[in-house]
């Protein structure tokens, strides 16, 4: 319990240098951003939305610090100002129309890869030396693949070519969205190759590391001692091997989520899935900072508990870190 | 498979010459070679590339959208640039940003880690928690935010920006192995002799993570290539200087994909995964490096698999079980066998084609109720021994020759290489157990105690109810002294001698005939070594047990065993009854081992010990492998394999011995 509270407090730390670097990053960053976007709009904004964007800057009356705890009281009111791109609809409204689209595939996938990658490597560590080792390379140049550029590969295939799902989008023109059967399976119909794209590309990555600890535990004693006590290969296999050899992984959690949800932010923008991914693609062509930035902090915070959960289920399975 | 590994650290610990050796066997894996392979190939098309483009990349002509042609080998953009052009050009930047970023994060990677795992302390604390921060926050989306507010940021600006993000991961690598680095006895030293910090980490820990630090560099590498793709493609990047991501930019401007123009997205795509599979191809071949277990994993499994299939013989019913007879004291003149391996010959199979011996024709018997003693030095094969008589050996060691032979307490014959799996399991625990030489590693860390005594009963015993389970679980936490109140607790729960006591009830879950007991001692204090021996022995002459007994510490094994066995170079050089061997030991080995070791009781003797080191079991010496030790030996010794001769002893039993000086006709006239 006292180790999960240290990682939920670690956490809250990481939050923080988070919500600050992006407090901070406008200000250090070198050049006028701020005229420059201005201009960009030839006198279309509102003045008081020049003052906002001058303020995003530290272009401003108030001291640092007190810029500062404005920012803080931004951010848990949720303000994030206006969308320059999405003129003149505020950030907030764009992340809260988008984000749903982004949660729900995302975590499927990562938990579909996660389940399938981890599963595989268990077959391929367990039945090392046969056929099943031909996998490590193939996993290999698969996930050495840019997510975009195999989402961009599934569409000329089962799109184009074969026309078996739509190209591009999220859910069918005619059906509107909320809980009615329509929109639920067209939305289903369309992401059908965006989430193929994210798990074919993560899988390889837990399926190699999960398969090499395998191979590691494999030799312990412990795997050897339950081989001795003519245990039945499948507790032999998942309660001995297995279970301890997933530790590793799960640890490792944190870096490759990370990892997982950049690819798939930029694999949204190939099939224009109404994301945030797509919207933060929208955002990098217009320059729209305060937009961008509350794209971060929201990934952040979701990838922060993402990992929290992740140390939860950990604890779960690792009694040596529940007394400490 | 222990001795193997033994040897593998052997050989990468044996200095410069031996590394390298690995370094270029890694190197010779086709895998690990078609990476390298691929590598250098980009790196070299990323150097001449743009003297090799036959077109400007930027220039446009006519041939708009045109398809691979002689002129235009990768075809053309929409206005009409030619994209093999653009593919070599942007070689040179995707390289340049991608080796660039890998050799800024990996210098930071560097410092912190080395920095954190040396100094400790606060240092340590502060620093782990920033490249522990830098490693949890999302790292593409905060570069987009960095590479956004660099306006047209140039290759410099993008390695700036994915430097930031990328060191950390490398940093904790390098720190956890700094740290136990740190302990070792050479760093130790040399900061005792007090040395300076800066010079102690240049010379003594980093030239130690070179095989660390390349790997961090080249996943960089992959890493790094991969995120400016990303950013190009999302138009982060000065969409003027061509690079892999810039074309797959313009082409999804261009709205290549609509427009079918494949030759336009696909090279750029391929060339990128490529390029990664070869890095990582590297980098799995640096792993195996590091982490000599993956090497062994290929290795001679399937050769070995195909040994056991083609000894399986036609399925047989589950023999039913038979009531146990009381036990009875074992006298050294009983006959009646329970164990009989005859030629046993264990081989570890070697990566081309060849193999090495660690049990070379051993023949024993045990008896009922006996305890047999198994001496010898660490690599004699007496581990390998015992892994092989339950069939527990894994790849590449195999069974070459040999049969074992159990007698069921019913009389019936098992020959155990000739089990099938089923056979086997069934066979496993019920009437052989084994009790491992450190119970910290060999006690499943994520299941409670109680739980792996229960999992045992269980599989053999399946329709026994589980309260039934339940209570022969604490009896036997009982048997063994302890409390019924810890059936609940985890391994890292108990004590040392608690945890090798839970491995002995573990062993005699299921009332076995035979327990081999592998070091079971090695790892404890010497008082709580004897505890357990006691408890072992009070146990065997309860439940009439067999013990096969292993241990290097022949005092101990003189005192406990009714029969004792000495190995050497994976050969029986002398078996002889414990009293007889103590007294009288006929092997000269034997006898200088006995030599260099205290007894705990009988008279004071000199102590001398053996001098030279074991055989190398890869390349034996000819003839007698003790040979070059031998106070005794003479010429017939490098030339013959002494069998065992059978000698008559004081008691008027027999001992036997592998000596040449009990061959009347070699050793007459030749030797002393």
């Amino acid at each position: 319990m006292k180790s999960l509270l240290r990682r939920a407090f670690f956490y809250l730390v990481t939050a923080w240098a988070a919500i600050s670097l992006n407090f901070l990053i406008p200000r250090i960053m070198p050049g006028d951003p701020a005229e420059h976007l201005i201009n960009q709009f030839h006198g279309r904004l509102s003045p008081s939305a020049v003052t906002a964007m001058r303020a995003l800057f530290g272009q401003s009356d108030k001291s640092l610090w007190q810029q500062y705890l404005d920012y803080w009281h931004n951010v848990f009111t949720g303000d994030f100002g206006l969308s320059y791109a999405y003129y003149p609809a505020t950030v907030s409204e764009v992340l809260r129309t988008s984000m749903w689209w982004t949660l729900v595939l995302i975590t499927l996938c990562t938990v579909i890869a996660f389940v399938l990658g981890t599963g595989l490597g268990v077959l391929a560590g367990w039945k090392r030396g046969t056929w099943l080792d031909s996998l490590v390379p193939v996993t290999t140049f698969v996930s050495s693949i840019p997510y975009f550029w195999f989402a961009i590969i599934v569409v000329l295939l089962f799109a184009m070519t074969l026309k078996w799902f739509p190209i591009s989008g999220g859910y069918s023109w005619d059906a509107t969205i909320g809980l009615n059967w329509p929109f639920i399976s067209s939305a289903l119909y369309y992401a059908v190759l965006p989430a193929f794209t994210i798990i074919a590309a993560s899988v390889g990555g837990w399926l190699i590391g999960m398969r090499n600890m395998m191979v590691t535990t494999l030799s312990e004693d412990y795997v050897r001692l339950a081989e001795a006590k003519g245990l039945p290969p499948r507790r032999v296999v998942f309660t001995y091997a297995a279970r301890n050899a997933m530790l590793p992984s799960l640890s490792g959690f944190a870096m490759s989520l990370g990892f997982v949800v950049g690819g798939s932010i930029v694999t949204e923008v190939v099939f224009n899935y109404p994301g945030i991914g797509t919207v933060l693609f929208k955002a990098a062509q217009a320059a729209d900072y305060p937009l961008m930035s509350a794209i971060f902090l929201f990934i952040t915070v979701m990838v922060l508990i993402a990992n929290l959960l992740a140390d939860v289920a950990y604890t779960f399975l690792d009694p040596r870190t529940r007394e400490a | 498979m222990v001795a193997a590994i033994n040897m593998e650290a052997q050989a990468s610990e044996a200095g410069p010459r031996a590394s390298r050796r690995a370094w270029l066997r890694a190197l010779g894996r086709p895998l690990t070679a078609t990476g390298v392979i691929i590598t250098i190939f980009f790196a070299v098309v990323a150097i001449i590339g743009p003297w090799l483009a036959p077109y400007d990349p930027s220039a446009v002509s006519d041939a708009a959208t045109a398809a691979p042609s002689a002129a235009h080998w990768l075809g053309t953009t929409q206005n009409g640039q030619d994209i093999f052009s653009q593919m070599l050009y942007g070689a040179r930047v995707s390289m340049f940003v991608g080796v660039g970023a890998a050799v800024v994060s990996t210098f930071l990677s560097v410092l912190v880690g080395l920095l954190a795992g040396y100094l400790g302390g606060a240092a340590d604390e502060l620093l782990s928690l920033v490249a522990n921060v830098f490693l949890v926050l999302p790292a593409l989306p905060l570069t987009i935010i960095l590479a956004a507010y660099l306006p047209n940021s140039g290759s410099l600006g993008i390695i700036f920006v994915i430097s930031i993000t990328g060191w950390a991961w490398g940093a904790r690598v390098l720190r956890a192995q700094t740290l136990s680095l740190r302990r070792r006895d050479f760093v130790e030293a040399a900061r005792a002799t007090g040395d300076r910090t800066s010079l102690i980490i240049l010379r003594d820990i980093l030239p130690n993570q070179i095989a660390i630090i390349a790997a961090s560099f080249l996943g960089t590498v992959t890493g790094a290539i991969l995120t400016q793709a990303g950013l190009a493609f999302l138009g982060l990047t000065d969409v003027t200087q061509w690079s892999w991501g810039t074309i797959l930019y313009w082409a999804q401007v261009s709205s290549a994909l609509l427009t079918g123009a494949w030759w336009w997205f696909v090279p750029a795509g391929l060339a990128i995964a490529l390029l990664g599979t070869g890095l990582s191809l590297v980098n799995f071949g640096i792993d195996e490096f590091i982490n000599p277990r993956l090497r062994q994993a290929g290795i001679g499994t399937r050769k070995a698999a195909r040994g056991i299939t083609k000894r399986r013989r036609a399925t047989r019913r589950r023999p039913p079980r038979v009531s146990r007879p009381a036990a009875v004291p074992f006298t050294p003149d009983s006959t009646d066998v329970i164990l009989e391996v005859q030629n046993l010959k264990v081989d570890y199979l070697g990566e081309y084609g060849s193999s090495t011996p660690a049990v070379n024709d051993v023949t024993f018997t045990l008896r009922r109720g006996e305890v047999l003693g198994i001496a010898g030095e660490s690599g004699s094969g007496k581990s390998t021994l015992a892994y092989a008589i339950t069939r527990l050996h894994k790849p590449p060691a195999t069974i070459s020759a040999g049969q074992i032979l159990y007698t069921r307490p019913d009389g019936a014959k098992v020959d155990v290489l000739g089990l099938n799996e089923q056979e086997l399991r069934d066979f496993r625990w019920e009437e052989l157990s084994i009790v491992f030489q450190s119970a910290m590693n060999a006690l499943n860390p994520v299941l409670r105690i109680g739980e792996q005594i229960a999992d045992a009963i269980k599989a053999h015993r399946p329709q026994m109810t589980e309260v039934d389970r339940a209570k022969r679980v604490i009896e036997l936490l009982q048997l063994v002294g302890i409390q019924p109140d810890r059936v609940r607790a985890y391994p890292h729960e108990l004590s040392g001698g608690m945890r090798q006591r839970a491995m002995i009830a573990i062993g005699l879950a299921l009332d076995p005939e035979i327990i081999v007991m592998d070091e079971p001692t090695t790892a404890l204090d010497v008082v709580i070594q004897r505890q357990i021996v006691e408890k072992i022995m009070e146990l065997k002459d309860k439940l009439g047990f067999s013990v096969i007994f292993i241990t290097h510490d022949l005092s101990l094994l003189i005192e406990l065993s009714d029969t004792i066995v000495v190995m050497y170079g994976g050969r029986i050089v002398e078996r002889a009854a414990a009293q007889d061997f103590y007294r009288d030991p006929r092997h000269p080995y034997s006898r200088g081992l006995l030599a260099s070791f205290p007894t705990l009781s009988g008279p004071r003797r000199e102590l001398t010990g053996i001098p030279g080191s074991p055989p190398n079991l890869r390349n034996p010496p000819p003839g007698c492998a003790f040979h070059p030790r031998c106070p005794l030996a003479f010429a017939a010794c490098s030339e013959v394999v002494p069998p065992l001769y059978q000698l008559e002893t004081a008691t008027g039993r027999t001992t036997d011995a592998a000596c040449l000086i009990y061959d009347t006709s070699v050793s007459e006239g030749t030797s002393r």
